[in-house]
């Protein structure tokens, strides 16, 4: 049984040229932790505070902003109106936040600056599933529990929750090409490798090595615990304006390249996803790739959506940073690491390790890279990607240093 | 949440053909009358022509062992009881691209291979704390 044809089991999104139009200008975090008794409301504003803080702006700069009414109790118009004070009339929009979204919103806020719908676009995420899921009131799980097909068809047989569909998925990967579990632990040590070195990550204090991890039972078998993403509190935002007016702001500018958008034509059902061990981001970053003029081996830090270490690995191969089936040789012995001369990947410890703030971390991640401001900075970086990731979809954002 | 979770609500519509037949011991799924492509997760129309003839129909309860995983112990409530268990899914003969979520029964973890041929079993489906119980579509090694 041969792969099916990429086209045959997803598509891209046509997305207009905006190569070079916006720059992110500002970006910002709440801290992250385990359960905070916050609500994500007042962790948003955190993060939003320190993103103006970073770009030298007042609220009153804000003309737009950009959040994920889909995924609950998100920091909306109406909230922050009231939390800040806010009179003016702003541009909103329901396609930012994290996941995908973080690596899209650069495309819709440059359509809207261009439109001259708004000049300057905040996007935030913040969540506090850390505190809900210890009060057993929401989190990733119920988001799916919620859904009637999953209910009806895949919670009674005991297929849920996430990490029971992607051990599944990292079975088959390893039965296609031979990916082994050391090869899966070597993401997950470089991610932790990186929070170590980073102050405001989850798990800065808890070393992994691959004898910890090989000795560490089994979650959902082949996955153990390392190779999922942390539950935590936390949020991120950033801010985006012309490249033109980026040019008179406090940070170096970080210039909005290119951006891709790829779904699979199975929707959210992963089981019946025509190639079972891949992501959408083989439809995605070709384009995102091809809007800013560059080739993978241009690139030089990536920060990858990473719910479980099988995800990095299959977006690194999706990407064509290798091919296909080899990701498992790619990743293994600490070639993520940031200063190994390998692909420097998820240098701030991503989700397995930094905070599971669904993405938007790592977009900042990747802006403080190209200023040459991040706890682990690699040398010389120029071009930097975020790959998000949401199952059904994904995306793919390139920055880069203005040349 | 609804009530009776983690058991499926065998009246909600787009899958009630599925849990009516299972309770007869049958295997079902939506099969286009027109082009005949088996339609899984069941649609409003064809995925391949469009039509709204969809109508459920029998399968053999072959198929191959496309990937599963073994679950030591439950990663949500409602499944506390049935842990350890095996959890997978399984392509089905008529067409392999068909995959059914299931229970893999009858074997230990060691005893499975990908793509090994299994069989359709019917089982009751019950937890301890819910009331009812189904009769549900399992899968074992095929001897």
């Amino acid at each position: 049984m041969g792969r099916p044809a990429a086209a045959s089991w997803g598509f891209a999104s046509d997305l207009d040229d905006i190569a070079g139009e916006v720059a992110i200008v500002g970006v910002g975090e709440a801290e992250h932790s385990k359960a905070s008794g916050r609500g994500s409301h007042e962790i948003a504003v955190e993060a939003i505070e320190a993103a103006l803080a970073d770009a030298g702006m007042e609220i009153a700069d804000i003309d737009g902003i950009m959040f994920s009414p889909a995924m609950g109790d998100q920091l909306d118009e109406q909230a922050f109106r009231e939390r800040f004070g806010v009179q003016h009339e702003l541009w909103t929009s329901h396609q930012g936040g994290g996941m995908v979204w973080a690596g899209t919103a650069p495309h819709a806020a440059a359509r809207a600056i261009r439109s001259g719908a708004a000049s300057t676009i905040l996007n935030v995420f913040s969540v506090a599933w850390a505190t809900q899921r210890s009060s057993m009131t929401g989190g990733p799980g119920q988001f799916h529990a919620d859904e009637q097909f999953k209910a009806n068809l895949e919670i009674p047989f005991g297929w849920f929750p996430q990490p029971v569909y992607f051990s599944t998925i990292a079975r088959r990967h390893m039965a296609e090409y031979g990916t082994r579990p050391e090869q899966l632990g070597s993401v997950a040590i470089s991610a932790r490798r990186h929070a170590n070195g980073h102050p405001g990550a989850v798990m800065r204090d808890k070393a992994l090595s691959l004898e910890d991890y090989l000795s560490r039972p089994m979650l959902a078998d082949p996955l153990r615990v390392e190779d999922c993403c942390l539950i935590s509190d936390g949020g991120a935002a950033y801010i985006m304006t012309s490249t033109e007016r980026a040019r008179d702001l406090a940070k170096t500018p970080v210039v909005v390249s290119g951006v891709g958008e790829g779904h699979s034509g199975s929707g959210a059902y992963w089981s019946q996803q025509g190639d079972f061990t891949a992501t959408p981001q083989v439809f995605s970053a070709p384009r995102a790739f091809a809007m800013a003029g560059i080739a993978p081996s241009d690139v030089d830090l990536l920060t990858l959506y990473d719910p479980f270490t099988i995800v990095t690995l299959m977006q690194i191969e999706d990407m064509g940073f290798c091919d296909k089936g080899e990701g498992g040789a790619f990743v293994q012995g600490g070639r993520l690491d940031f200063d190994a001369g390998g692909l420097p990947t998820n240098t701030h410890g991503g989700m397995l390790s930094h905070a599971y703030v669904l993405g938007i971390s790592h977009v900042v991640e990747v802006v403080r890279q190209l200023r040459g401001e991040a706890a682990n900075q690699v040398a010389d970086a120029e071009i930097g990607v975020y790959g998000g990731y949401t199952g059904h979809m994904a995306s793919t954002l390139v920055l880069t240093t203005e040349s | 949440m609804r009530a009776g979770f983690p058991l499926p609500d065998v009246n909600w519509e787009p899958t009630r053909g599925f849990w009516q037949a299972a309770q007869r011991r049958e295997l079902q799924m939506p099969r286009c009358e027109r082009c005949g492509l088996i339609n899984w997760y069941p649609p409003p129309r064809c995925r391949a022509c469009e039509c709204e003839s969809l109508g459920w129909s029998s399968l053999s309860g072959r198929a191959t062992l496309f990937s599963w995983s073994h679950v030591s112990r439950a990663l949500f409530d409602g499944y506390a009881s049935k842990a350890p268990y095996i959890t997978g899914l399984v392509a089905l003969e008529e067409d392999p691209r068909v995959r059914l979520v299931t229970l893999l029964v009858d074997c230990l973890p060691e005893d499975l291979t990908i793509d090994m041929p299994v069989e359709v079993v019917f089982r009751v489906l019950e937890f301890p704390d819910v009331e009812g119980s189904v009769i549900a579509p399992m899968f074992r090694p095929h001897s």
